[in-house]
């Protein structure tokens, strides 16, 4: 039985800058996000991968086509809608892991859940049990400074897990790592993905992260290329 | 997400962010300091100022003292001969006043003008008769319960001599001795029109030369023994009773019970009682133009103290533009984002208040102990050490000033910020 989808882009465009120096990052492009899947973006720098993730985690708006997401169509969405959105249905993981310097790794995770009316209690369960599934309770009270690349990845990993979103979008997520650390990162995503059938979408040229994902869309020139 | 939450997390910020609070701080705070010195010194000018209008005055006619009492027609009427309007039998008024509780002391002053003479040279003077003992009474009220004293202490010398000199001694000022090549000893003739139109004179001997604060008078300051004066005139009448009070608070409050003991129950009395402020054309003239200095001074720091934490807070905020690009991306919205900013300029507003009062203080206590003198005021002859005030009524108002500047222009600094888009601002460096 196919899986219902999470995510559609239907006619994607984007361009920037105007008239003669105009680029089209994304030209047309329509695309399903099945639940539970894991997908890879493929594509070499410029291609618009990267563009095409912010689109799909609604940090972007198309110039053209609609976005899609768990049914709910974006297009009309105000910022602070979006911003609902975006809390209650993605993860993001960035290439640079984007933590709070001034914050532990305890209150990084813990940062998303602030925002959502939960008991004080019930989010410090939520947070210990994503740090626990990233293995890094015992760093719970250590701030970004004093924690590895890798270590740093597993935070915004589990900052992106805790509120239990829709899909989890991953831009690059090895490329600042070394190759071991990398595959851990990809294993822990691979294996919460198998474990807890969250929609990952990776957006990467790394052949280590390509040859494990059962589905690669590949990007050029803002347009999708088959195999 | 609840506003206590909310603010907890600004506050966790703040503290977390030591280096840039610490530097907003001391701008705001520098800020604040400045505010309220500049406002110290205002006080202290304008406190200085009345203080020594009451006890030294800016006329001829000496200091103006709490109150003054006149005869009712004195102040509606022109006389048509000196002292026709004046207050005879004053020593019964004044013993009647000073039952008062908050009265210290009262002064009884003639006016009188006419032409002081060498022998060889006359020049007009503008004299007051006074009893040389109850003048000091007004210097010690400045020197014992006067906030000025630290910075200035009155000298009662020159009326201490013209005591000596009892009953022809008069004190005369530097410019009208240089005018008539007159010392002290010097012997001289004063000329005035009597109470019945006459020309009386009557010798009189240089007791002492002194400096009236204000030098266009010098040339025609004389101060001579209230019987001096009176025998001149042929009169027994004194022009006015000047009244010394405890405290210059006291001013308005005394003037009923005193008004019910000169001029009984009624409403109509023989005399008017005329508080300080009527008194004192030259105090509100110099508070005006002082008050338009103050107020540009004032406005130039509040738009440096602003600019400065705009800019402080721009900076520390534009250091944050990945962090809130961050905060967005992970779905917290402009508004939480915004309120945060608020509360944290907002604290930072609060903590300056506190940094800026102890620096305040701690300036004040410097400057009040460094000894610095201030240049003599225009048209005055001496100088005075400068002294900060507490200014405190003034304090509330400086310290909403700073908490909207912090707030204000935190909640500036980040719709610049909010300009910058999610994408752009996750790769911010």
């Amino acid at each position: 039985m196919k899986e219902p989808i999470i995510a559609r882009l239907d006619g994607i465009s984007r361009y920037y800058g105007s008239g003669a120096g105009q680029v089209n990052a994304l030209e047309n492009i329509t695309l399903s996000f099945d639940k539970g899947a894991m997908t890879a973006l493929a594509g070499p720098s410029g291609s618009g991968k990267s563009t095409l993730l912010h689109i799909l985690g609604c940090i972007d708006k198309p110039d053209k086509g609609t976005v899609l997401i768990d049914g709910i169509d974006t297009t009309p969405l105000s910022l602070e809608q979006l911003s609902s959105l975006r809390l209650e249905k993605i993860g993001f993981v960035f290439q640079s892991f984007n933590l709070i310097p001034v914050l532990t790794a305890y209150e990084n995770v813990e940062l998303p859940l602030l925002f959502k009316e939960l008991p004080k209690q019930l989010i410090a369960e939520k947070v210990q049990e994503v740090l626990a599934k990233v293995g890094l309770l015992e760093r719970k009270n250590h701030y970004p400074r004093q924690l590895s690349g890798g270590q740093q990845q597993r935070v915004a990993i589990a900052r992106a897990l805790v509120g239990n979103p829709s899909m989890i979008l991953a831009d690059e997520p090895t490329a600042n790592l070394d190759s071991n650390t990398g595959k851990s990162i990809l294993d822990l995503l691979f294996s919460l993905n198998d474990r807890e059938s969250i929609t990952t979408v990776i957006a990467s040229h790394d052949p280590a992260v390509l040859e494990r994902v059962g589905k690669v869309v590949r990007i050029r020139d803002g347009r999708i290329f088959p195999d | 997400m609840n506003i206590i939450k909310l603010a907890r997390l600004a506050w966790r910020n703040l503290l977390r962010n030591g280096r840039r609070t610490l530097i907003t701080l001391l701008v705001s705070s520098a800020g604040f300091a400045a505010l309220a010195i500049v406002a110290g010194y205002m006080e202290f000018t304008f406190y200085g100022l009345q203080e020594m209008t009451i006890c030294r005055g800016f006329t001829a006619g000496g200091g103006t003292g709490h109150l003054q009492i006149f005869r009712k027609e004195a102040l509606d009427r022109e006389e048509r001969f000196p002292l026709e309007y004046g207050i005879g039998q004053n020593q019964t008024i004044q013993s009647e006043i000073e039952k008062e509780k908050n009265v210290l002391a009262t002064i009884p002053r003639i006016e009188f003008n006419g032409l002081i003479s060498n022998g060889e040279k006359s020049i007009s003077f503008l004299g007051t008769g006074v009893v040389p003992e109850k003048e000091i009474k007004l210097i010690d009220y400045w020197n014992q319960t006067n906030k000025m004293t630290n910075s200035r202490r009155m000298d009662n010398s020159a009326y201490l001599n013209l005591a000596k000199g009892a009953p022809n001694g008069v004190l005369v000022g530097e410019e009208m001795a240089k005018a008539l090549d007159a010392k002290v000893g010097t012997n001289l003739m004063l000329m005035s029109t009597t109470v019945d139109g006459a020309v009386n004179a009557v010798d009189v001997t240089v007791a002492g030369i002194a400096r009236n604060p204000m030098k266009s008078i010098d040339r025609y300051y004389l101060v001579s023994h209230l019987e001096t004066a009176q025998n001149l005139m042929f009169t027994d009448k004194v022009s006015k009773i000047v009244v010394v009070l405890n405290n210059t608070g006291n001013t308005q409050s005394a003037i009923p019970s005193i008004s019910r003991r000169i001029n009984g129950s009624g409403s109509s009395g023989s005399f008017s009682i005329v508080p300080w402020q009527s008194l004192a054309e030259y105090y509100y003239s110099v508070r005006d133009a002082y008050n338009i200095i103050f107020s540009f001074t004032g406005i130039i720091v509040v738009v440096i103290v602003f600019l400065s934490c705009a800019n402080t807070m721009l900076m520390a905020t534009m250091e944050r533009v990945r962090e809130i690009g961050t905060l967005k991306a992970i779905g917290i919205s402009n508004s939480w984002i915004s309120l945060m900013f608020l509360l944290e300029g907002f604290f930072i507003g609060l903590l300056s208040v506190a940094g800026g009062i102890v620096l305040k203080f701690l300036f004040s206590i410097i400057i009040n102990n460094s000894g610095f003198r201030m240049p003599p005021p225009p048209g005055m002859t001496s100088s005075y050490l400068l002294n900060i005030f507490p200014a405190m009524e003034f304090l509330p108002w400086i310290s909403l000033l700073v908490i909207a500047s912090t707030t204000l222009s935190g909640l500036l600094a980040l719709i610049k910020i909010r300009k910058i888009s999610i994408v752009n601002s996750l790769s911010h460096v």
